[in-house]
């Protein structure tokens, strides 16, 4: 929660590095400013009551960053002097070894302790600030300034050259702290009148004295009297801290055990609060507090406080904050005009000769606050109910997005605008973000409540765990992840290592060293866990959006990653999978033909078949070939649908680009789809949604699909095509086609299951559509009986027409007018079943009429036959003559 | 223990802003930032027309001196064609030869005065200028004491430039073609690429623009001169040979271009290219030591060398290497990159390894980390036609310079050039139309042109 805290932000340059050095794979170095930014993320996962929470890092032009975290404006240094009693200090003493204790446990140290850093929160709390400065910037690597402050600094610190590889222990802040609350119980600025190298030789100098540093320090300062003031049990823990030798140093933790902290010590629940609760083993409730609200009823309480601080950031953005320009109104980021500090000379290897030095790359250690105001402002007219939307408000089938109140109208308009503008809107957003993180609390009981919304859209800022949700992760993910092994060398390493510096690299994270190692672990967990298949090229793609999202969380990337393969890659990734990828071109190839015949006839005829193009397409979900924005708004459907989903938005694409296409060769085809043009995914996830819903599910049928789980979950599936066309539970369901027949044929097949559904043969189903737009999506059905007349009027399906294949088609190979074909002209848009006896001739005639151009022609699987057991053929009404 | 002590110092001072030393805002930065102001101000006008004024004077001034010379030259040449008449009649060889001394000091004595006049009127101007400038400023600043009749009387001093010649308008460029291009196989970045045949100097030269007899400055000028502080400059690639100097050739013709008026920012051509030798001879010394590195026992050796012999060498500059001047008075650059090439750019097989190649990646990226979003490239390393260049010779090097540039253009984005970006593609004046067509097409095969959005009636 924000609490009392505000946002502040502060910024730095990483150093540049040497002109045109290569890494060891022969690429070139990673700018220092990725990998602070890589470095910094596992910042954002710590969470410690005397700790400031880091919220965000932004990369800016010329290597600098602005990290953005939770900030109090008052710090130790401005404690008044009244207040600073025995009591007082040693809560402070406890409060930052609480902080230290925690920090040093995750393997990192502040090396930035001082009483500037240590904040005080309104209610007395300290917190530790800019303790993630030496870990983000790899222990001081990647910068060119120091990471501490001198005064504060330990002897050792002084010991070796700066920028020296070693790094600082975790016992330099015990000593920081003992300088820190010296200097704060004496009452006294340390050395004020040193300079910052007689600074440094005092303390150098107090290795070869023998002396205790204490009594050196009240030498120095000539103050005696203030410390026989000092409280003994004060006086002994700073003794305690002041040891020049590291190694008789206690740590956080020795400390914390001392005697005289006991009354102050806090203790903290620690693990457990690391960002996501969802997938805990846990029980999720345990330490649950109800905030006793009796008392603060009469105060006037800032409903934002009660946010967490990163849906305040999150929120602020939307509110048209904008830090950089922040920064540069305050006169924070003002460089000096690049013409007036160019180099003069570059040798021919590059190396520069004459630059000025601009003094505003220097590092500065000032937080800028940033004004809440206009976010306050923006959300004044809110509702305070509106901060805790309600769940259990059944009979809310009609209104789409939860929640209540008078703007529920307006929030379902604002739900029907495109996309990028519901991002931009920060009303809608708040009331988004706040429904999704109740109902994500409520996971797994509140899936099917998370699914419907998903439907309307997905915040960014909570897609992460959405996305989980809608792949239905459950369980231990963490103790999963951390089981396999993720270290032994394995054959395919070589692969993964010369793939992922090519993987998604214009993002600043996927292209730091942090997201290549994370990128390699979760790849290495899913090659192990999965003997019986191989890694393919792509697999590194198909990675990394869900690695993108989940940074910190490598293991909910994994567990995404998981599940996702089976559902819409199932057996992509087996070591031959040619017959896989071979079924799947040919259900995508019969697609094209069934919704745009005039298309496929081109690229047939010009040889441009999908497996010249598509396979890169299906085998990443086209993660290879969309950037990862327009990733995760095309997957936001997608996990929605079911595995036939990518074969429409496969089309949608060929759709998008029909001009550019009909009017191309062969070659010029090649050449576009090797760099995929860009594309409108809003539009293209429209009309993919459009082709789903007007193609018979049993169109899409493949064998090599994931068969579902016979059991439903409790998904909210009553629509036509919540069901998996890839089960087969009758003879009237769909069946295994040999490759070489689905490759001959380019019309599509229906199963009589599905035939018998949609065309109402066994009475009216009730049936609700996947999306809220269209109110009937099921297609409408034109039955086509190709048989003979004699035939025919001995049964067939009812409502079907008499086009017999014998005599219809003309010497040129165009249909005969007949009444009946003019029917078939009158229903272009329908889609046309053809019902033939059990044989080719349906397809051939189906094949013709796609050559023909008619769209949507699909055949009957097993023909006539299949229709027989079921009882519903019968004796066409005699048709009029006259 | 000493060492650490100061090698600490010296890290805090320099590194941290609250322990180094208080910046101190010199009287150039300051300029600037006034400059930037103003020119972003209704004053900018006035200033302009100001600029103008005084360009008009230096070129009055120029052209004065080029009748001048004319006229002694033509005197001397009379005098002494008369004596080489009567030379063995009337003179001797050896007053023959005097005279031509005499007429060589004549010449210098005049031209030294010329150009103290110039530099007399140049150093008058700036200091006017600045003062105007700084003027301007206060009355900016302070509304109330009269901007407008500041204003007023700035621009009262310029209206007085009345020209009696014939209108002359800036000439467009006959030939160019512009792309917009993607870059990147996922994330995309556009760029806009522009073909044009010109000549090189064109970009520099200030056209005198006359409206209606009365000088006007160019479009082109305001431009420069708005952007001139600002985070979008423009540069251009000025193909050199190894001296640094302007004596010869293409680089007399630009040095003459930055007389035709004042530098008011920054300092001449000259004495820009005496802080460019210091840099050069510290540049050739890190080239030396880094050769030398890998064998420490010769640094011993090299340095027994005589001075005069080290100093030429120091200075001394290879294909690749390249300088930068600073300009405010070119028509549409601020930045020149002066880039060294040899005569091995006349070889056909010149390939992506090329110094002169790799010159051009490196000028790509000072231009990201100075922010210089225009830059102009001579398409075929040379600024005018020859006999070698064939048809084949013209195709081979647009292809490999283009592609080269499109690498460059991918790998700026790891060094941080996320923007859009123009790159001006210039061809050598004289080419033939039909070469400057293929090579227009050439462009789609290379780079990936955006398509244009078809708007369909239905």
């Amino acid at each position: 929660m924000l609490g009392s805290g505000e946002l502040g932000v502060t910024t730095f340059f990483s150093s540049s590095i040497p002109n045109d050095k290569c890494g060891a794979n022969g690429l070139p170095l990673t700018p220092n400013s990725i990998k602070v930014l890589g470095q910094f993320q596992q910042l954002i996962t710590l969470r410690h009551p005397n700790l400031c929470r880091y919220v965000d890092m932004i990369k800016c032009k010329h290597e600098r960053v602005i990290v953005v975290f939770e900030h109090h404006r008052k710090n130790l240094a401005q404690l008044e002097p009244h207040v600073k009693t025995d009591s007082k200090l040693l809560q402070v003493f406890a409060d930052v070894l609480g902080g230290l204790f925690y920090l040093h446990g995750e393997g990192l140290v502040h090396s930035y302790l001082g009483p500037s850093t240590i904040l005080l929160t309104e209610e007395g709390v300290c917190k530790l600030t800019h303790h993630g400065v030496y870990a983000m910037t790899g222990c001081g690597a990647h910068v060119t300034f120091p990471v501490g402050q001198v005064k504060y600094s330990a002897p050792e610190i002084f010991c070796k050259l700066p920028g020296c590889e070693s790094r600082n222990g975790s016992k330099v802040d015990t000593w920081s702290l003992g300088i820190t609350m010296l200097e704060a119980s004496l009452g006294i600025t340390l050395w004020a009148s040193l300079s910052v190298k007689q600074i440094i030789q005092r303390i150098l100098s107090f290795l070869t004295i023998d002396v205790p540093v204490i009594d050196l320090i009240i030498r120095d300062h000539k103050c005696p009297e203030k410390l026989e003031k000092m409280s003994s049990s004060l006086q002994h823990l700073i003794t305690r801290c002041l040891n020049v030798n590291p190694k008789q140093r206690p740590t956080a933790e020795e400390l914390l055990e001392e005697a005289c902290l006991q009354p102050y010590r806090k203790v903290h629940e620690i693990r457990g609060l690391n960002g996501c609760c969802m997938f805990s083993t846990g029980l999720r409730c345990q330490n649950l507090e109800l905030s006793d609200f009796s008392q603060v009823e009469d105060e006037e309480l800032e409903p934002l406080r009660e946010l967490d601080i990163d849906q305040v950031y999150y929120l602020w953005q939307l509110a048209g904050g904008d830090i950089i320009r922040t920064l540069d109104n305050a006169g924070k980021i003002k460089s000096r005009p690049p013409i007036t500090n160019l180099y003069s000379f570059v040798c021919d290897d590059g190396e520069s000769f004459g630059a000025e030095r601009d003094s505003s790359v220097l590092f500065d250690d000032h937080i800028l606050v940033l004004s809440l105001d206009q976010l306050k402002q923006r959300l004044s007219n809110l509702d305070e109910t509106a901060y805790y939307p309600l769940l259990e408000e059944e009979n809310d089938e009609s209104n789409g997005v939860g929640g209540n109140g008078s703007s529920n109208i307006e929030l379902n308009e604002t739900a029907t605008l495109p996309l990028v503008i519901k991002e931009k809107d920060i009303e809608y957003q708040f009331h988004r973000i706040l429904l999704y993180k109740r109902l994500l609390d409520g996971y797994p009981y509140k899936r099917a409540q998370i699914w419907k919304e998903a439907r309307v859209d997905i915040p960014p800022l909570v897609r992460p765990m959405v996305w989980a949700a809608l792949l239905e992760i459950e369980g231990d993910v963490y103790g999963r992840y951390i089981a396999i092994d993720k270290d032994s060398p394995t054959p395919t390493d070589r692969q993964i290592e010369v793939d992922i510096p090519r993987c998604h690299q214009y993002d600043d994270l996927l292209s730091s060293p942090m997201g290549h190692h994370k990128l390699k672990r979760v790849l290495k967990a899913w090659v192990m866990s999965h003997p019986e298949l191989v890694y393919w090229q792509g697999l590194d793609s198909l990675a990394a959006p869900f690695l993108k999202l989940n940074f910190n969380q490598e293991a909910l990337a994994f567990a995404c990653l998981d599940a996702f393969i089976p559902k819409y890659l199932n057996m992509f990734f087996l070591k031959d999978n040619s017959l896989v990828i071979q079924e799947y071109l040919a259900v995508f190839r019969n697609l094209i033909a069934f919704h745009d015949p005039a298309l496929s006839n081109h690229l047939e005829e010009i040889g441009f078949i999908p497996d010249l193009y598509a396979i890169p397409w299906f085998l990443t979900m086209f993660a290879h070939v969309f950037p990862l924005q327009k990733i995760f708004h095309l997957w936001d459907t997608m996990l929605l649908g079911n595995s036939s989903l990518p074969l429409c938005i496969g089309v949608a694409i060929l759709h998008q680009l029909r001009d550019t296409l009909l009017s191309f060769g062969f070659n010029e085809c090649i050449l576009l789809f090797s760099d995929m043009p860009e594309i409108d995914i809003e539009k293209c996830v429209q009309d993919s949604i459009r082709i789903f819903c007007s193609t018979p599910r049993s169109a899409t049928f493949r064998q090599y699909a994931k068969q579902s789980k016979s059991e439903t979950s409790n998904k909210p599936w009553t629509s036509y095509y919540s069901t998996d066309p890839n089960t087969i539970k009758s003879a009237l369901d769909s069946e295994p086609i040999p490759l070489e027949e689905l490759k001959a044929n380019r019309c599509s097949r229906i199963s009589a299951a599905d035939l018998i559904e949609l065309g109402e043969l066994a009475g009216p189903v009730g049936t609700k559509s996947p999306t809220k737009k269209t109110k009937n999506s099921r297609p409408k059905i034109l039955i086509i009986d190709i048989r003979s007349p004699e035939e025919y009027q001995r049964g067939t399906v009812p409502g079907s027409v008499n086009i017999p294949h014998t005599t219809s088609f003309s010497v040129e190979g165009t249909l005969n007018p007949t009444p009946q074909v003019n029917t078939l002209n009158a229903h272009r848009l329908q889609v046309k079943v053809i019902i033939g006896s059990q044989g080719n001739t349906s397809l051939n005639f189906g094949n013709k009429l796609v050559a023909l151009g008619y769209s949507k022609v699909c055949v009957l699987h097993r023909g006539i036959e299949a229709l027989r057991p079921t009882g519903l053929l019968v004796v066409p009404p005699i048709e009029a003559h006259t | 223990m000493e060492e650490l002590v100061n090698s600490w110092t010296q890290s805090y001072n320099q590194e941290v802003a609250c322990y180094a030393k208080p910046d101190v805002v010199t009287e150039d930065q300051m300029f600037s930032e006034v400059y930037h102001t103003l020119i972003h101000s209704p004053a900018m006008e006035a200033l302009l027309d100001l600029e103008h004024t005084y360009a008009l004077a230096i070129v009055k001034l120029q052209s004065e001196r080029e009748a001048d010379m004319k006229h002694l030259e033509s005197r001397q040449q009379a005098e002494m064609e008369d004596a080489i008449a009567k030379v063995g009649t009337i003179y001797t060889d050896q007053q023959v030869n005097q005279l031509a001394q005499k007429h060589y000091d004549n010449t210098q004595l005049i031209e030294s005065k010329w150009a103290s006049e110039l530099s007399n009127l140049q150093e008058t101007q700036k200091r006017q200028y600045k003062n105007h400038v700084m003027k301007l400023h206060e009355a900016h600043i302070n509304p109330g004491n009269g901007v407008q009749s500041y204003v007023q009387r700035v621009r009262a001093m310029s209206t007085s430039a009345v020209s009696t010649e014939r209108d002359q308008i800036w000439q467009p460029i006959k030939m160019e073609e512009s792309f917009t291009i993607h870059l990147g196989a996922q994330k995309k970045t556009t760029h806009n690429l522009r073909l044009l045949c010109a000549e090189v100097l064109d970009l520099c030269r200030n056209i005198p623009n006359i409206i209606g007899g009365v000088a006007v400055p160019q479009p082109q000028r305001l431009q420069t001169a708005m952007s001139l502080y600002s985070n979008n400059l423009c540069g251009l690639i000025l193909l050199v040979d190894n001296k640094l100097n302007s004596y010869t050739g293409l680089k007399k013709e630009f040095a003459k271009l930055c007389q035709q008026s004042t530098e008011f920012h920054f300092p001449d051509l000259e004495k820009q290219f005496q802080a460019i030798e210091e840099n050069i001879i510290a540049g050739n010394e890190w080239r030396q030591n880094k050769i030398e590195e890998p064998d420490q026992v010769s640094i011993k050796s090299g340095g027994s060398n005589s001075s005069g012999e080290k100093d030429d060498k120091l200075n001394r500059l290879i294909a690749g290497d390249f300088y930068i001047t600073r300009h405010s008075n070119l028509s549409e650059v601020h930045l020149v990159f002066h880039l060294v090439v040899d005569d091995s750019l006349r070889d056909n097989n010149v390939n992506s390894r090329h110094p002169v190649i790799l010159g051009i990646r490196n000028i790509l990226k000072a231009c990201v980390r100075y922010d210089v979003f225009t830059v102009t490239i001579p398409l075929l390393l040379v600024h005018e036609m020859s006999e070698e260049m064939t048809i084949q010779w013209c195709m081979k090097r647009a292809e490999l310079v283009l592609k080269c540039t499109k690498g460059f253009m991918m790998e700026l984005s790891t060094w941080g050039g996320h923007q859009s970006r123009n790159i001006q593609f210039m061809l050598p004046k004289g080419l033939s139309d039909n070469m400057f067509l293929q090579i227009s097409a050439m462009m789609p095969t290379i780079f990936r042109v955006s398509n244009a959005i078809v708007v369909k009636s239905s």
